[in-house]
């Protein structure tokens, strides 16, 4: 289950929350427990270099795009090759909308369009898209190329 | 940061000053949101709205039950738009609103009319929307077009309605589950990502199915499957069928071939879960660990550090169960203490200090050092646990790890990091003799510059007792009475009592140590002066150099013997008066915890750790309820009681458990009776014993229960004679004897007659266990070797075929009745030996030490060495007569 996908910006501010099957009361514990991880590590990290870590049976693989930051937690079946997959199939979506490593002001000005994407690739705590081709077809409700 | 190109300044300022949703406001947004209701629709414009509620939300915003009802309705009219990026963003934000029950009816006909739409896409999308805000009722409904949607030709909707299955799966598995000849299809897909949706579907749906999963894995194994993603899935099912069948023989395990096959896949991912997943086979072999540690060998040098991370974390586990198979990965190991991910690092100097030999401790040693400044208290923590369980693994490099451990407690770090240092550094002295003199000096270095209070108390107690054992006691009491003038009153108070046991334990000493305690007289803090006067006291000898009298050690040093809490309890209630209070009828039993606050098994007890606590004992409540009943007066002091034995039924007419008190000549059973039967009164209820099984035991008296009415629990009791200290066993049988009277449940009148009843209840014994008194003690190698060898027997025992270790171990612990000791009731899983320590006091107040090793002879034969030692001969023997019998 991929139990969070969380964006902030550079000063930890969170610009898109998503959780599934984590309890609200937990979420904010989530948020600031995240949120400090990238401010410990992230600094100075190149774009797109990937950070793991785990905490209880849990994994957290997490980077930086641009002036962005984006985590991806999750458990079972979702590990931390998985959610590389994950984050990889979000960096180079969010890549192709904004056309390159997004500033912040980048990221917000192509929100909606953001927010469609991620809403195909995780969709109820499950990883369904991985090609950003398709997804961005499917963002403007066009069938797959291959189909 | 990376920061993206930027021209000029002035761009980069305007960037930042102009976010499009700079001031937004919840209440502005829901007002724009009115241009849904427009009839000339903006597509643009309501996109935007869209976007900006979807900011609100994503932002941690909540929409009250009105807010929200509106804005969802008002979203429902942009359906008659065709603009299409307009109706991707409705579906979306219907999914974000998650609209209640009572809502949720004005769109579904709108997503029934998109869920058969000619376009593939608007039926996808409906299908994740109305599964997403839909209930059982409705699912009813469109169950016919999931089906169709799960083997639809475009994968996209497939994927939708397999999506959407696992998530029904959770609300609706009856429903869900008829869908399985489909999913089925869908798992034959080309689609790599439909397949990989529909196993995760179809092992859902199965996976209580132990048969169907084994099938499932067997046909997939044999065929391809394309997506990696599923390719995992399946090789996680494969281990758990391989699990489930249970067969540990090499050679014939099933499905091997295909896991190793795995490890050759082009995917890292699959390689990886396979190599995983043969490292947590059931009693893997070398043979089949080697080709999986070879690939995770490779991933440790990988450029990217996901893999590194899980191929080290895999290792590290391995290093547990199979140290020396991972040690061929040393070098690359070593060369990740330097990686920046942390995380790695530590992993990796974790698995290095499992897997190093006595030679690399050195070196070892050196490249933690350079690490241990830059990574948090939480890893440091681990690292230290590692280096204690090395040093322990090679004593002979305690000087290495020892001098490591005191520079890492002079730098900063938090209590739980700290207190991980002192543990350690305890527990070294107290296995290695050679590390003593260097580690004391060390903790007395430390408590110089100590923040914690607890610390500093905790090192002064154990500076007590182990420090005038030294070579040269007098070096430590500087640092000691330092503490008189340095610090707060807890550590002053401690301080007095440590330099006391100088003075006890070394005579020579004893002058010097009665000036310095006089000079404690003067203290701001009662505790400091209190303890002063006391040790001045009863050290005697007026500060001359006499030996101490034994009394007087024996209260520095012996132990309690009593469990705190029971103290506390005592105290509590104990009454000013003229009698003092009397350390003795304080209660000596300690309660076994409840299970949910027991620690996790096989936890080891920390260094400075005292006993476990425990709660309030019942025996003092029993003793008042005993000193209450005059026929009970001359029996004495009551020496246990057992907990209480059910002997009815749960749910049956009468709820009778027992309690079996023992005493040194007698012995009574207490039935606690309960009458469930509202229209019944019970009188002059007792129990009939039979004790033709038990011939040592005669009874003297029977205290019937008058009066028994519904629900109000009621005691009688029976007591026994028996040949006084003699621990005899025996077995009763019971019969519950009353008269029933009928009670009028509206009125709540009784009848006047009644009729006579009799109730069987299952038998009682009185067994050896009862005569044992659980009773911990928190250094067991110590009480054993203070005990000494004088009544020491120890012999051999075999105990036949038996389930497992485990169950053996707990088999003799419960005939015993003894306290385990250190955790060593727990068998680790697989282990063929194991030595338990058990502790106790036997009738007579003697007290019962008990080593037992247990091996495992043959395939589940287990034997045991039982050496026990008391303070009675007597006493060593009937341990050994109990088990021989037993």
């Amino acid at each position: 289950m991929l139990l969070a996908l969380l964006i902030s910006n550079s000063v930890g501010n969170i610009l898109v929350e998503r959780y599934h099957g984590v309890p609200t009361e937990e979420r904010l514990h989530w948020r600031s427990f995240l949120v400090k991880l990238g401010t410990d590590n992230l600094k100075g990290a190149k774009n797109e270099e990937l950070f793991v870590a785990s905490h209880k049976s849990v994994y957290i693989v997490y980077t930086v795009l641009g002036d962005v930051s984006v985590y991806v937690v999750g458990k079972d079946e979702y590990d931390e090759l998985a959610l590389a997959e994950v984050i990889f199939v979000i960096t180079s979506t969010i890549k192709d909308v904004c056309a390159k490593p997004p500033t912040e002001r980048l990221f917000l000005d192509k929100y909606g369009k953001i927010c469609l994407c991620l809403d195909e690739i995780v969709w109820t705590g499950i990883l369904e898209n991985t090609d950003k081709d398709r997804i961005k077809r499917l963002i403007r409700l066009k069938p797959p190329a291959e189909f | 940061m990376a920061q993206p190109l930027v021209k000029k300044d002035d761009d980069r300022d305007d960037e930042a000053e102009y976010s499009p949703f700079l001031g937004i406001e919840k209440g502005a947004v829901l007002q724009e949101a009115r241009v849904f209701n427009d009839p000339q629709l903006d597509p643009r414009r309501c996109s935007q709205v869209i976007t900006k509620l979807l900011y609100l939300l994503n932002q941690g915003e909540s929409f009250t039950k009105v807010e929200a009802t509106e804005v969802f309705f008002a979203v429902t009219k942009l359906f008659q738009s065709r603009d299409i990026g307009l109706r991707r963003m409705v579906y979306l934000m219907i999914k974000e609103l998650s609209p209640s029950a009572d809502e949720v009816i004005i769109v579904t006909s709108s997503l029934m009319k998109d869920m058969n739409s000619k376009t593939d896409m608007y039926r996808a999308n409906a299908i994740r929307v109305l599964c997403r805000i839909t209930d059982g009722t409705l699912l009813t409904q469109i169950e016919r077009y999931l089906k169709q949607a799960i083997v639809d030709k475009n994968p996209v909707v497939a994927s939708a309605a397999l999506v959407s299955g696992i998530h029904l799966l959770q609300t609706n598995p009856e429903i869900v589950k008829r869908w399985s000849n489909e999913v089925q299809e869908a798992v034959q897909s080309r689609a790599a990502l439909v397949q990989f949706h529909a196993l995760a579907l179809l092992h859902q749906i199965r996976q209580n199915d132990r048969l169907a999963v084994s099938k499932l894995v067997t046909s997939l194994t044999r065929g391809t499957v394309r997506s990696p993603l599923a390719q995992c899935l399946l090789i996680r099912y494969t281990s758990q069928v391989i699990r489930e069948s249970g067969s540990t023989q090499t050679g014939d395990r099933p499905f091997y071939d295909f896991l190793e096959g795995c490890l050759r896949h082009k995917a890292e991912m699959v390689i990886f879960e396979a190599a995983r997943a043969i490292t947590e086979l059931n009693g893997v072999t070398s043979r089949e660990l080697t080709p999986a540690i070879t690939v995770l060998q490779l991933f440790l040098s990988s450029s990217k550090p996901v893999l590194r991370f899980a191929a080290v974390r895999t290792l590290n586990k391995v290093a547990m169960t199979h140290p020396m198979a991972v040690t061929n990965c040393n070098i690359d190991m070593e060369s990740l203490i330097s990686d920046q991910n942390r995380s790695i690092a530590t992993l990796a100097i974790t698995t290095l200090l499992k897997t190093g030999n006595e030679s690399s401790v050195d070196r070892l040693m050196k490249q933690i050092t350079n690490f241990m400044s830059d990574i948090a208290d939480e890893f440091k923590i681990v690292v230290v646990e590692a280096i204690r369980s090395l040093c322990l693994k090679f004593p002979l490099k305690y000087r290495s790890l020892m001098n490591f451990l005191s520079n890492i407690l002079r730098e900063e770090g938090g209590f739980e990091y700290k207190k991980a240092i002192v543990d350690s550094i305890v527990i070294l002295i107290r296995d290695i003799p050679d590390a003593k003199e260097s580690g004391l000096l060390h903790l007395c270095e430390f408590i110089e510059d100590c923040e914690f209070t607890y610390l500093s108390t905790q090192i002064l107690h154990f500076l007590g007792i182990e420090g005038p054992k030294t070579s040269d006691p007098s070096k430590y009491i500087r640092y000691i009475y330092n503490r008189v003038h340095l610090e707060n009153a807890t550590v002053r108070a401690s301080a007095v009592s440590t330099l006391a046991k100088f003075g006890a334990l070394v005579d020579s000493l004893k002058p010097r140590i009665f000036v310095l305690l006089r000079r404690c007289l003067f203290d701001s803090d009662d505790e400091v002066r209190d303890r002063a006067t006391l040790y001045i006291n009863t050290l005697g000898g007026d500060g001359s150099v006499v030996e101490t009298d034994k009394d007087v050690k024996d209260f520095l040093f012996g132990s309690l013997d009593l469990p705190l809490v029971n103290l506390e309890t005592s105290l509590k209630t104990y009454e000013p008066s003229e009698e003092p209070f009397d350390i003795n009828s304080v209660p000596k039993e300690i309660k076994s915890q409840p299970l949910a606050e027991k620690k996790a098994p096989g936890k080891k007890p920390t260094g400075l750790g005292a006993p476990p606590a425990a709660p309030i004992s019942t025996v003092d409540a029993y003793e008042k309820l005993f000193s209450s009943i005059p026929e009970f007066a001359n029996f004495g002091k009551l020496f246990k009681s057992s907990a209480p034995v059910e002997l009815t039924e749960a749910e049956t007419e009468y709820s009778v458990n027992a309690v079996k008190h023992i005493f040194d000549s007698n012995v009574v059973f207490q039935y606690n009776c309960t009458n469930t039967i509202p229209d019944q009164l019970l009188e002059n209820v007792t129990v009939i014993v039979d004790s033709s099984e038990a011939e040592e035991f005669a009874e003297v008296l029977s205290k019937p229960i008058r009066s028994l009415p519904y629900d109000t629990p009621g005691q009688t009791f029976v007591a026994f004679e028996k040949p006084e200290g003699v621990p005899a066993v025996g077995k009763f049988s019971n019969m519950l004897k009353f008269i029933v009277k009928e009670v009028d449940p509206t009125t709540g009148e009784t009848e006047d007659d009644g009729v006579e009843d009799e109730y069987q209840l299952e038998d009682l014994e009185v067994v050896a266990a009862d005569y044992m008194l659980k009773v911990g003690v928190s250094n067991f190698r110590n009480a054993w070797e203070s005990m000494g060898d004088d009544f020491e027997r120890v012999d051999e025992y075999g105990l036949g075929p038996r389930e497992s270790l485990a169950e053996a171990v707990s088999a003799v612990i419960n005939l015993l009745g003894m306290q385990p000791c250190e955790g060593t009731e727990a068998v680790p899983n697989n282990s063929r030996s194991h030595t338990c320590l058990l502790s106790g006091v036997y009738i007579g107040n003697v007290r019962v030490l008990a080593r037992i090793s247990f091996g495992v002879d043959g395939p589940k034969d287990v034997a045991m060495k039982l050496a026990v030692r008391s303070e009675d001969e007597g006493v060593s023997d009937a341990i050994h007569e109990i088990v021989a019998s037993g």
